[in-house]
């Protein structure tokens, strides 16, 4: 079966954007086209998903089509996925899996969300509608208040506290700082992070990520295309997806994500590999419990001893097991929903061609993952990327 | 029944009498009896029927035109015009009468709630009422079908699996309708969300309160579920403790005022 490629890969800065989300989709498809080793022409791609929750209703029916007309890929079949904020997680599984089954050569996989043109109350209501609407918002949940009740009860359960948040909070803005196209690029101390404004108890706003504007966009291609374009392409080792129930109340137990789960397996029995061969991980760390979980779900960590696995450090770039968050993760790099998923891919492409910048660079790395939830768990799709095809 | 004896009942005053029941907000503002942050006359009533419900049979019920007749039918009551049992609301305070004859009084003192900001919440409520969704909301529809759920744990059963909130499963994995669940569970998390954290249908009310705060429970019967913390309670929960469930006010919107199934804590 014919093998896939990343052959390039773009972003737009996460953050407040003055674009729209024409000019944003157009800054990052136009970096990616750029960051192909050979010329490329956007014609080229034989197909486009792109993902967005299409937050505050701007632009909901057609996305695709509206932003692909201002990119040079004109008349080809495009769609928008919607995973929450797994979206672009699910479009670059869905552009891999259209190259696996011969049907496609070329692939766009982007995704994009304008978030912060949007009153307070705006977007409020927008951050609530990727959860049970009629079970949890009625209650009063949004996802802050989702993930602080896993928290409460990872603590209740294994022991761990709310200063393993922190050191995870720290690590991943210490990782961000020098990243060109992070949103929050500022050193937080420990004391700082420990004493932050109450969001959802025990979870403050050091604990959440940023609301961001943003797009990424990356280019994918069967592997007799991708030699022919690329010198140095990003292997696909490993493509893995899940879901769970959408409520936390139908699920047997708050304190892991059975989606992460499925997904790691699957895409570790793709690539051939454990957890232990990973050399860097972009982890969906919407909030830092959520950063914590998934260091247990993917294996980094033994159940239960996420919080002891944040403690010793062992997620910091170039000092642990593996490094995790080496963009910032969505906590201090952003995040944009929908443009979440390619942009962690974005990270893992330049980290394993050794083209991020060099404070940043994480060392002798030649496997990645990429791990991209929704909403509280519902969705998630993990990637296995490699230096080498084998 | 006893006499002018005081029963504190899902956070209100009750007294049980020989011709039936009257129950109060605990809440008092001026020496009157005034709604709580999250209650009303329907949800009085409600709280008072199920008291009453222990001591005698009641089953069909002629009520009050300030009481909304649609969460009394969802927990079980048919209202009927001809019913033995009138629930009538006081037209002074946050006061309700049911009984079989006349109308019941009893003196109660409350506790003092502070006047600016029960006039504030009123006010709030009030402007709720006229907010409109921006699109993906509860419709009236989807309100009503879950109601029984919503307010009176309707459940579902499946071998010897108790379901809530009901499913729409199919093939062999398909319930059937069970009797509503035990009305008691045991906290297993919860948080305070302050009012930047909260959904937009709350942001009027959540400030005042100092933000909303929601609990996980494990039922009794097995399921489990999130609940907001009835009367806006600022103790915080306990993981641990247990907790019964009342129904109140959740949000109102498009005009319709949304009830549910709310947790008091301990």
């Amino acid at each position: 079966m014919v093998d896939v490629a990343v052959i390039g890969a773009g972003q737009t800065k996460f953050g407040n954007h003055a674009l729209g989300l024409k000019g944003m989709w157009s800054e990052s498809a136009e970096n990616a086209f750029a960051s192909v080793d050979g010329d490329f022409d956007p014609s080229m791609v034989d197909e486009a998903f792109i993902g967005s929750i299409a937050f505050g209703g701007g632009q909901i029916g057609n996305t695709a089509a509206l932003l692909t007309e201002h990119t040079g890929m004109d008349n080809i079949p495009v769609r928008r996925v919607e995973n929450a904020c797994a979206s672009s997680g699910f479009a670059f599984r869905d552009a891999w899996m259209a190259i696996k089954s011969g049907q496609a050569d070329i692939v766009v996989a982007g995704g994009i969300e304008k978030m912060n043109d949007l009153t307070p109350e705006r977007k409020r209501y927008w951050l609530g509608v990727s959860g049970d609407t009629e079970w949890e918002r009625l209650a009063g949940l949004t996802f802050p208040g989702t993930y602080a009740l896993m928290a409460r009860r990872h603590f209740h359960e294994y022991g761990s506290v709310h200063d393993d948040l922190v050191n995870i909070s720290v690590k991943n803005h210490m990782h961000g700082l020098d990243n060109e196209y992070a949103h929050l690029r500022k050193d937080v101390s420990f004391d700082k992070a420990q004493n932050g404004f109450m969001v959802a108890d025990p979870l403050t706003l050091y604990d959440c990520c940023p609301t961001s504007d943003g797009a990424s966009t990356v280019i994918l291609a069967a592997d007799h295309v991708a030699k022919s374009l690329c010198e140095d392409p990003v292997w696909v080792l490993g493509s893995g997806a899940g879901s769970d129930n959408l409520a936390l109340h139908d699920r047997p137990s708050i304190t892991q994500l059975v989606s992460t789960q499925r997904a790691a397996i699957s895409a570790y029995d793709q690539a051939g590999i454990t957890a232990n061969d990973i050399d860097l991980a972009e982890v969906h760390d919407c909030f830092t419990i959520a950063e914590l979980m998934a260091t247990e779900d993917l294996g980094f960590a033994p159940r239960g001893e996420g919080g002891l696995f944040a403690r010793e450090g062992r997620g910091r770039r170039n000092e642990g097991d593996v490094t995790i968050n080496p963009s910032g993760g969505l906590k201090s790099k952003g995040h944009p929903l929908g443009a979440t998923g390619t942009g962690q891919v974005v990270e893992v492409f330049k980290q394993l061609r050794g083209e991020v910048e060099s404070s940043r660079q994480v060392r002798d790395a030649s496997i990645a993952l990429t791990h991209n939830v929704g909403g509280s768990g519902a969705t998630c799709a993990v990637h296995v990327f490699g230096r080498d095809l084998n | 029944m006893s006499s002018n004896q005081s029963i504190n009942w899902q956070g209100n005053l009750a007294c049980l009498k020989d011709e039936g029941l009257v129950i109060k907000s605990r809440h008092v503002v001026g020496g009157k009896h005034v709604f709580g942050p999250d209650s009303d006359f329907t949800t009085l009533a409600i709280s008072g029927l199920a008291l009453l419900s222990e001591e005698s049979e009641v089953k069909a019920i002629k009520i009050d035109s300030n009481i909304d007749e649609f969460p009394l039918q969802a927990c079980g009551y048919s209202i009927d015009d001809s019913a033995d049992w009138n629930v009538s609301c006081d037209s002074e305070s946050a006061c309700i009468s049911i009984s079989k004859s006349k109308e019941l009084t009893w003196q109660v003192d409350g506790e003092e709630l502070d006047q600016e900001l029960y006039i504030k919440i009123q006010d709030a409520w009030s402007q709720e009422m006229d907010a409109v969704s921006q699109g993906a909301f509860i419709s009236e529809q989807s309100y009503r079908s879950g109601a029984p759920s919503r307010m009176n744990f309707i459940s579902q059963q499946l071998g010897d699996i108790r379901i809530w909130p009901p499913r729409e499963m199919i093939g062999d994995q398909r319930p059937h309708e069970a009797a509503p669940m035990t009305q008691a569970g045991t906290i297993e998390s919860w948080t305070t969300l302050s009012a930047g954290g909260a959904p937009s249908e709350f942001s009027l009310r959540a400030p005042l309160l100092g933000g909303i705060c929601t609990v996980y429970v494990r039922m009794d019967d097995g399921p489990c579920g999130v609940f907001l913390v009835a009367d806006d309670e600022s103790n915080a929960p306990v993981i641990g403790n247990r907790v019964n469930f009342a129904v109140r006010r959740i949000y109102a919107q498009d005009g319709l005022i949304r009830y549910g199934l709310k947790a008091l804590l301990p």
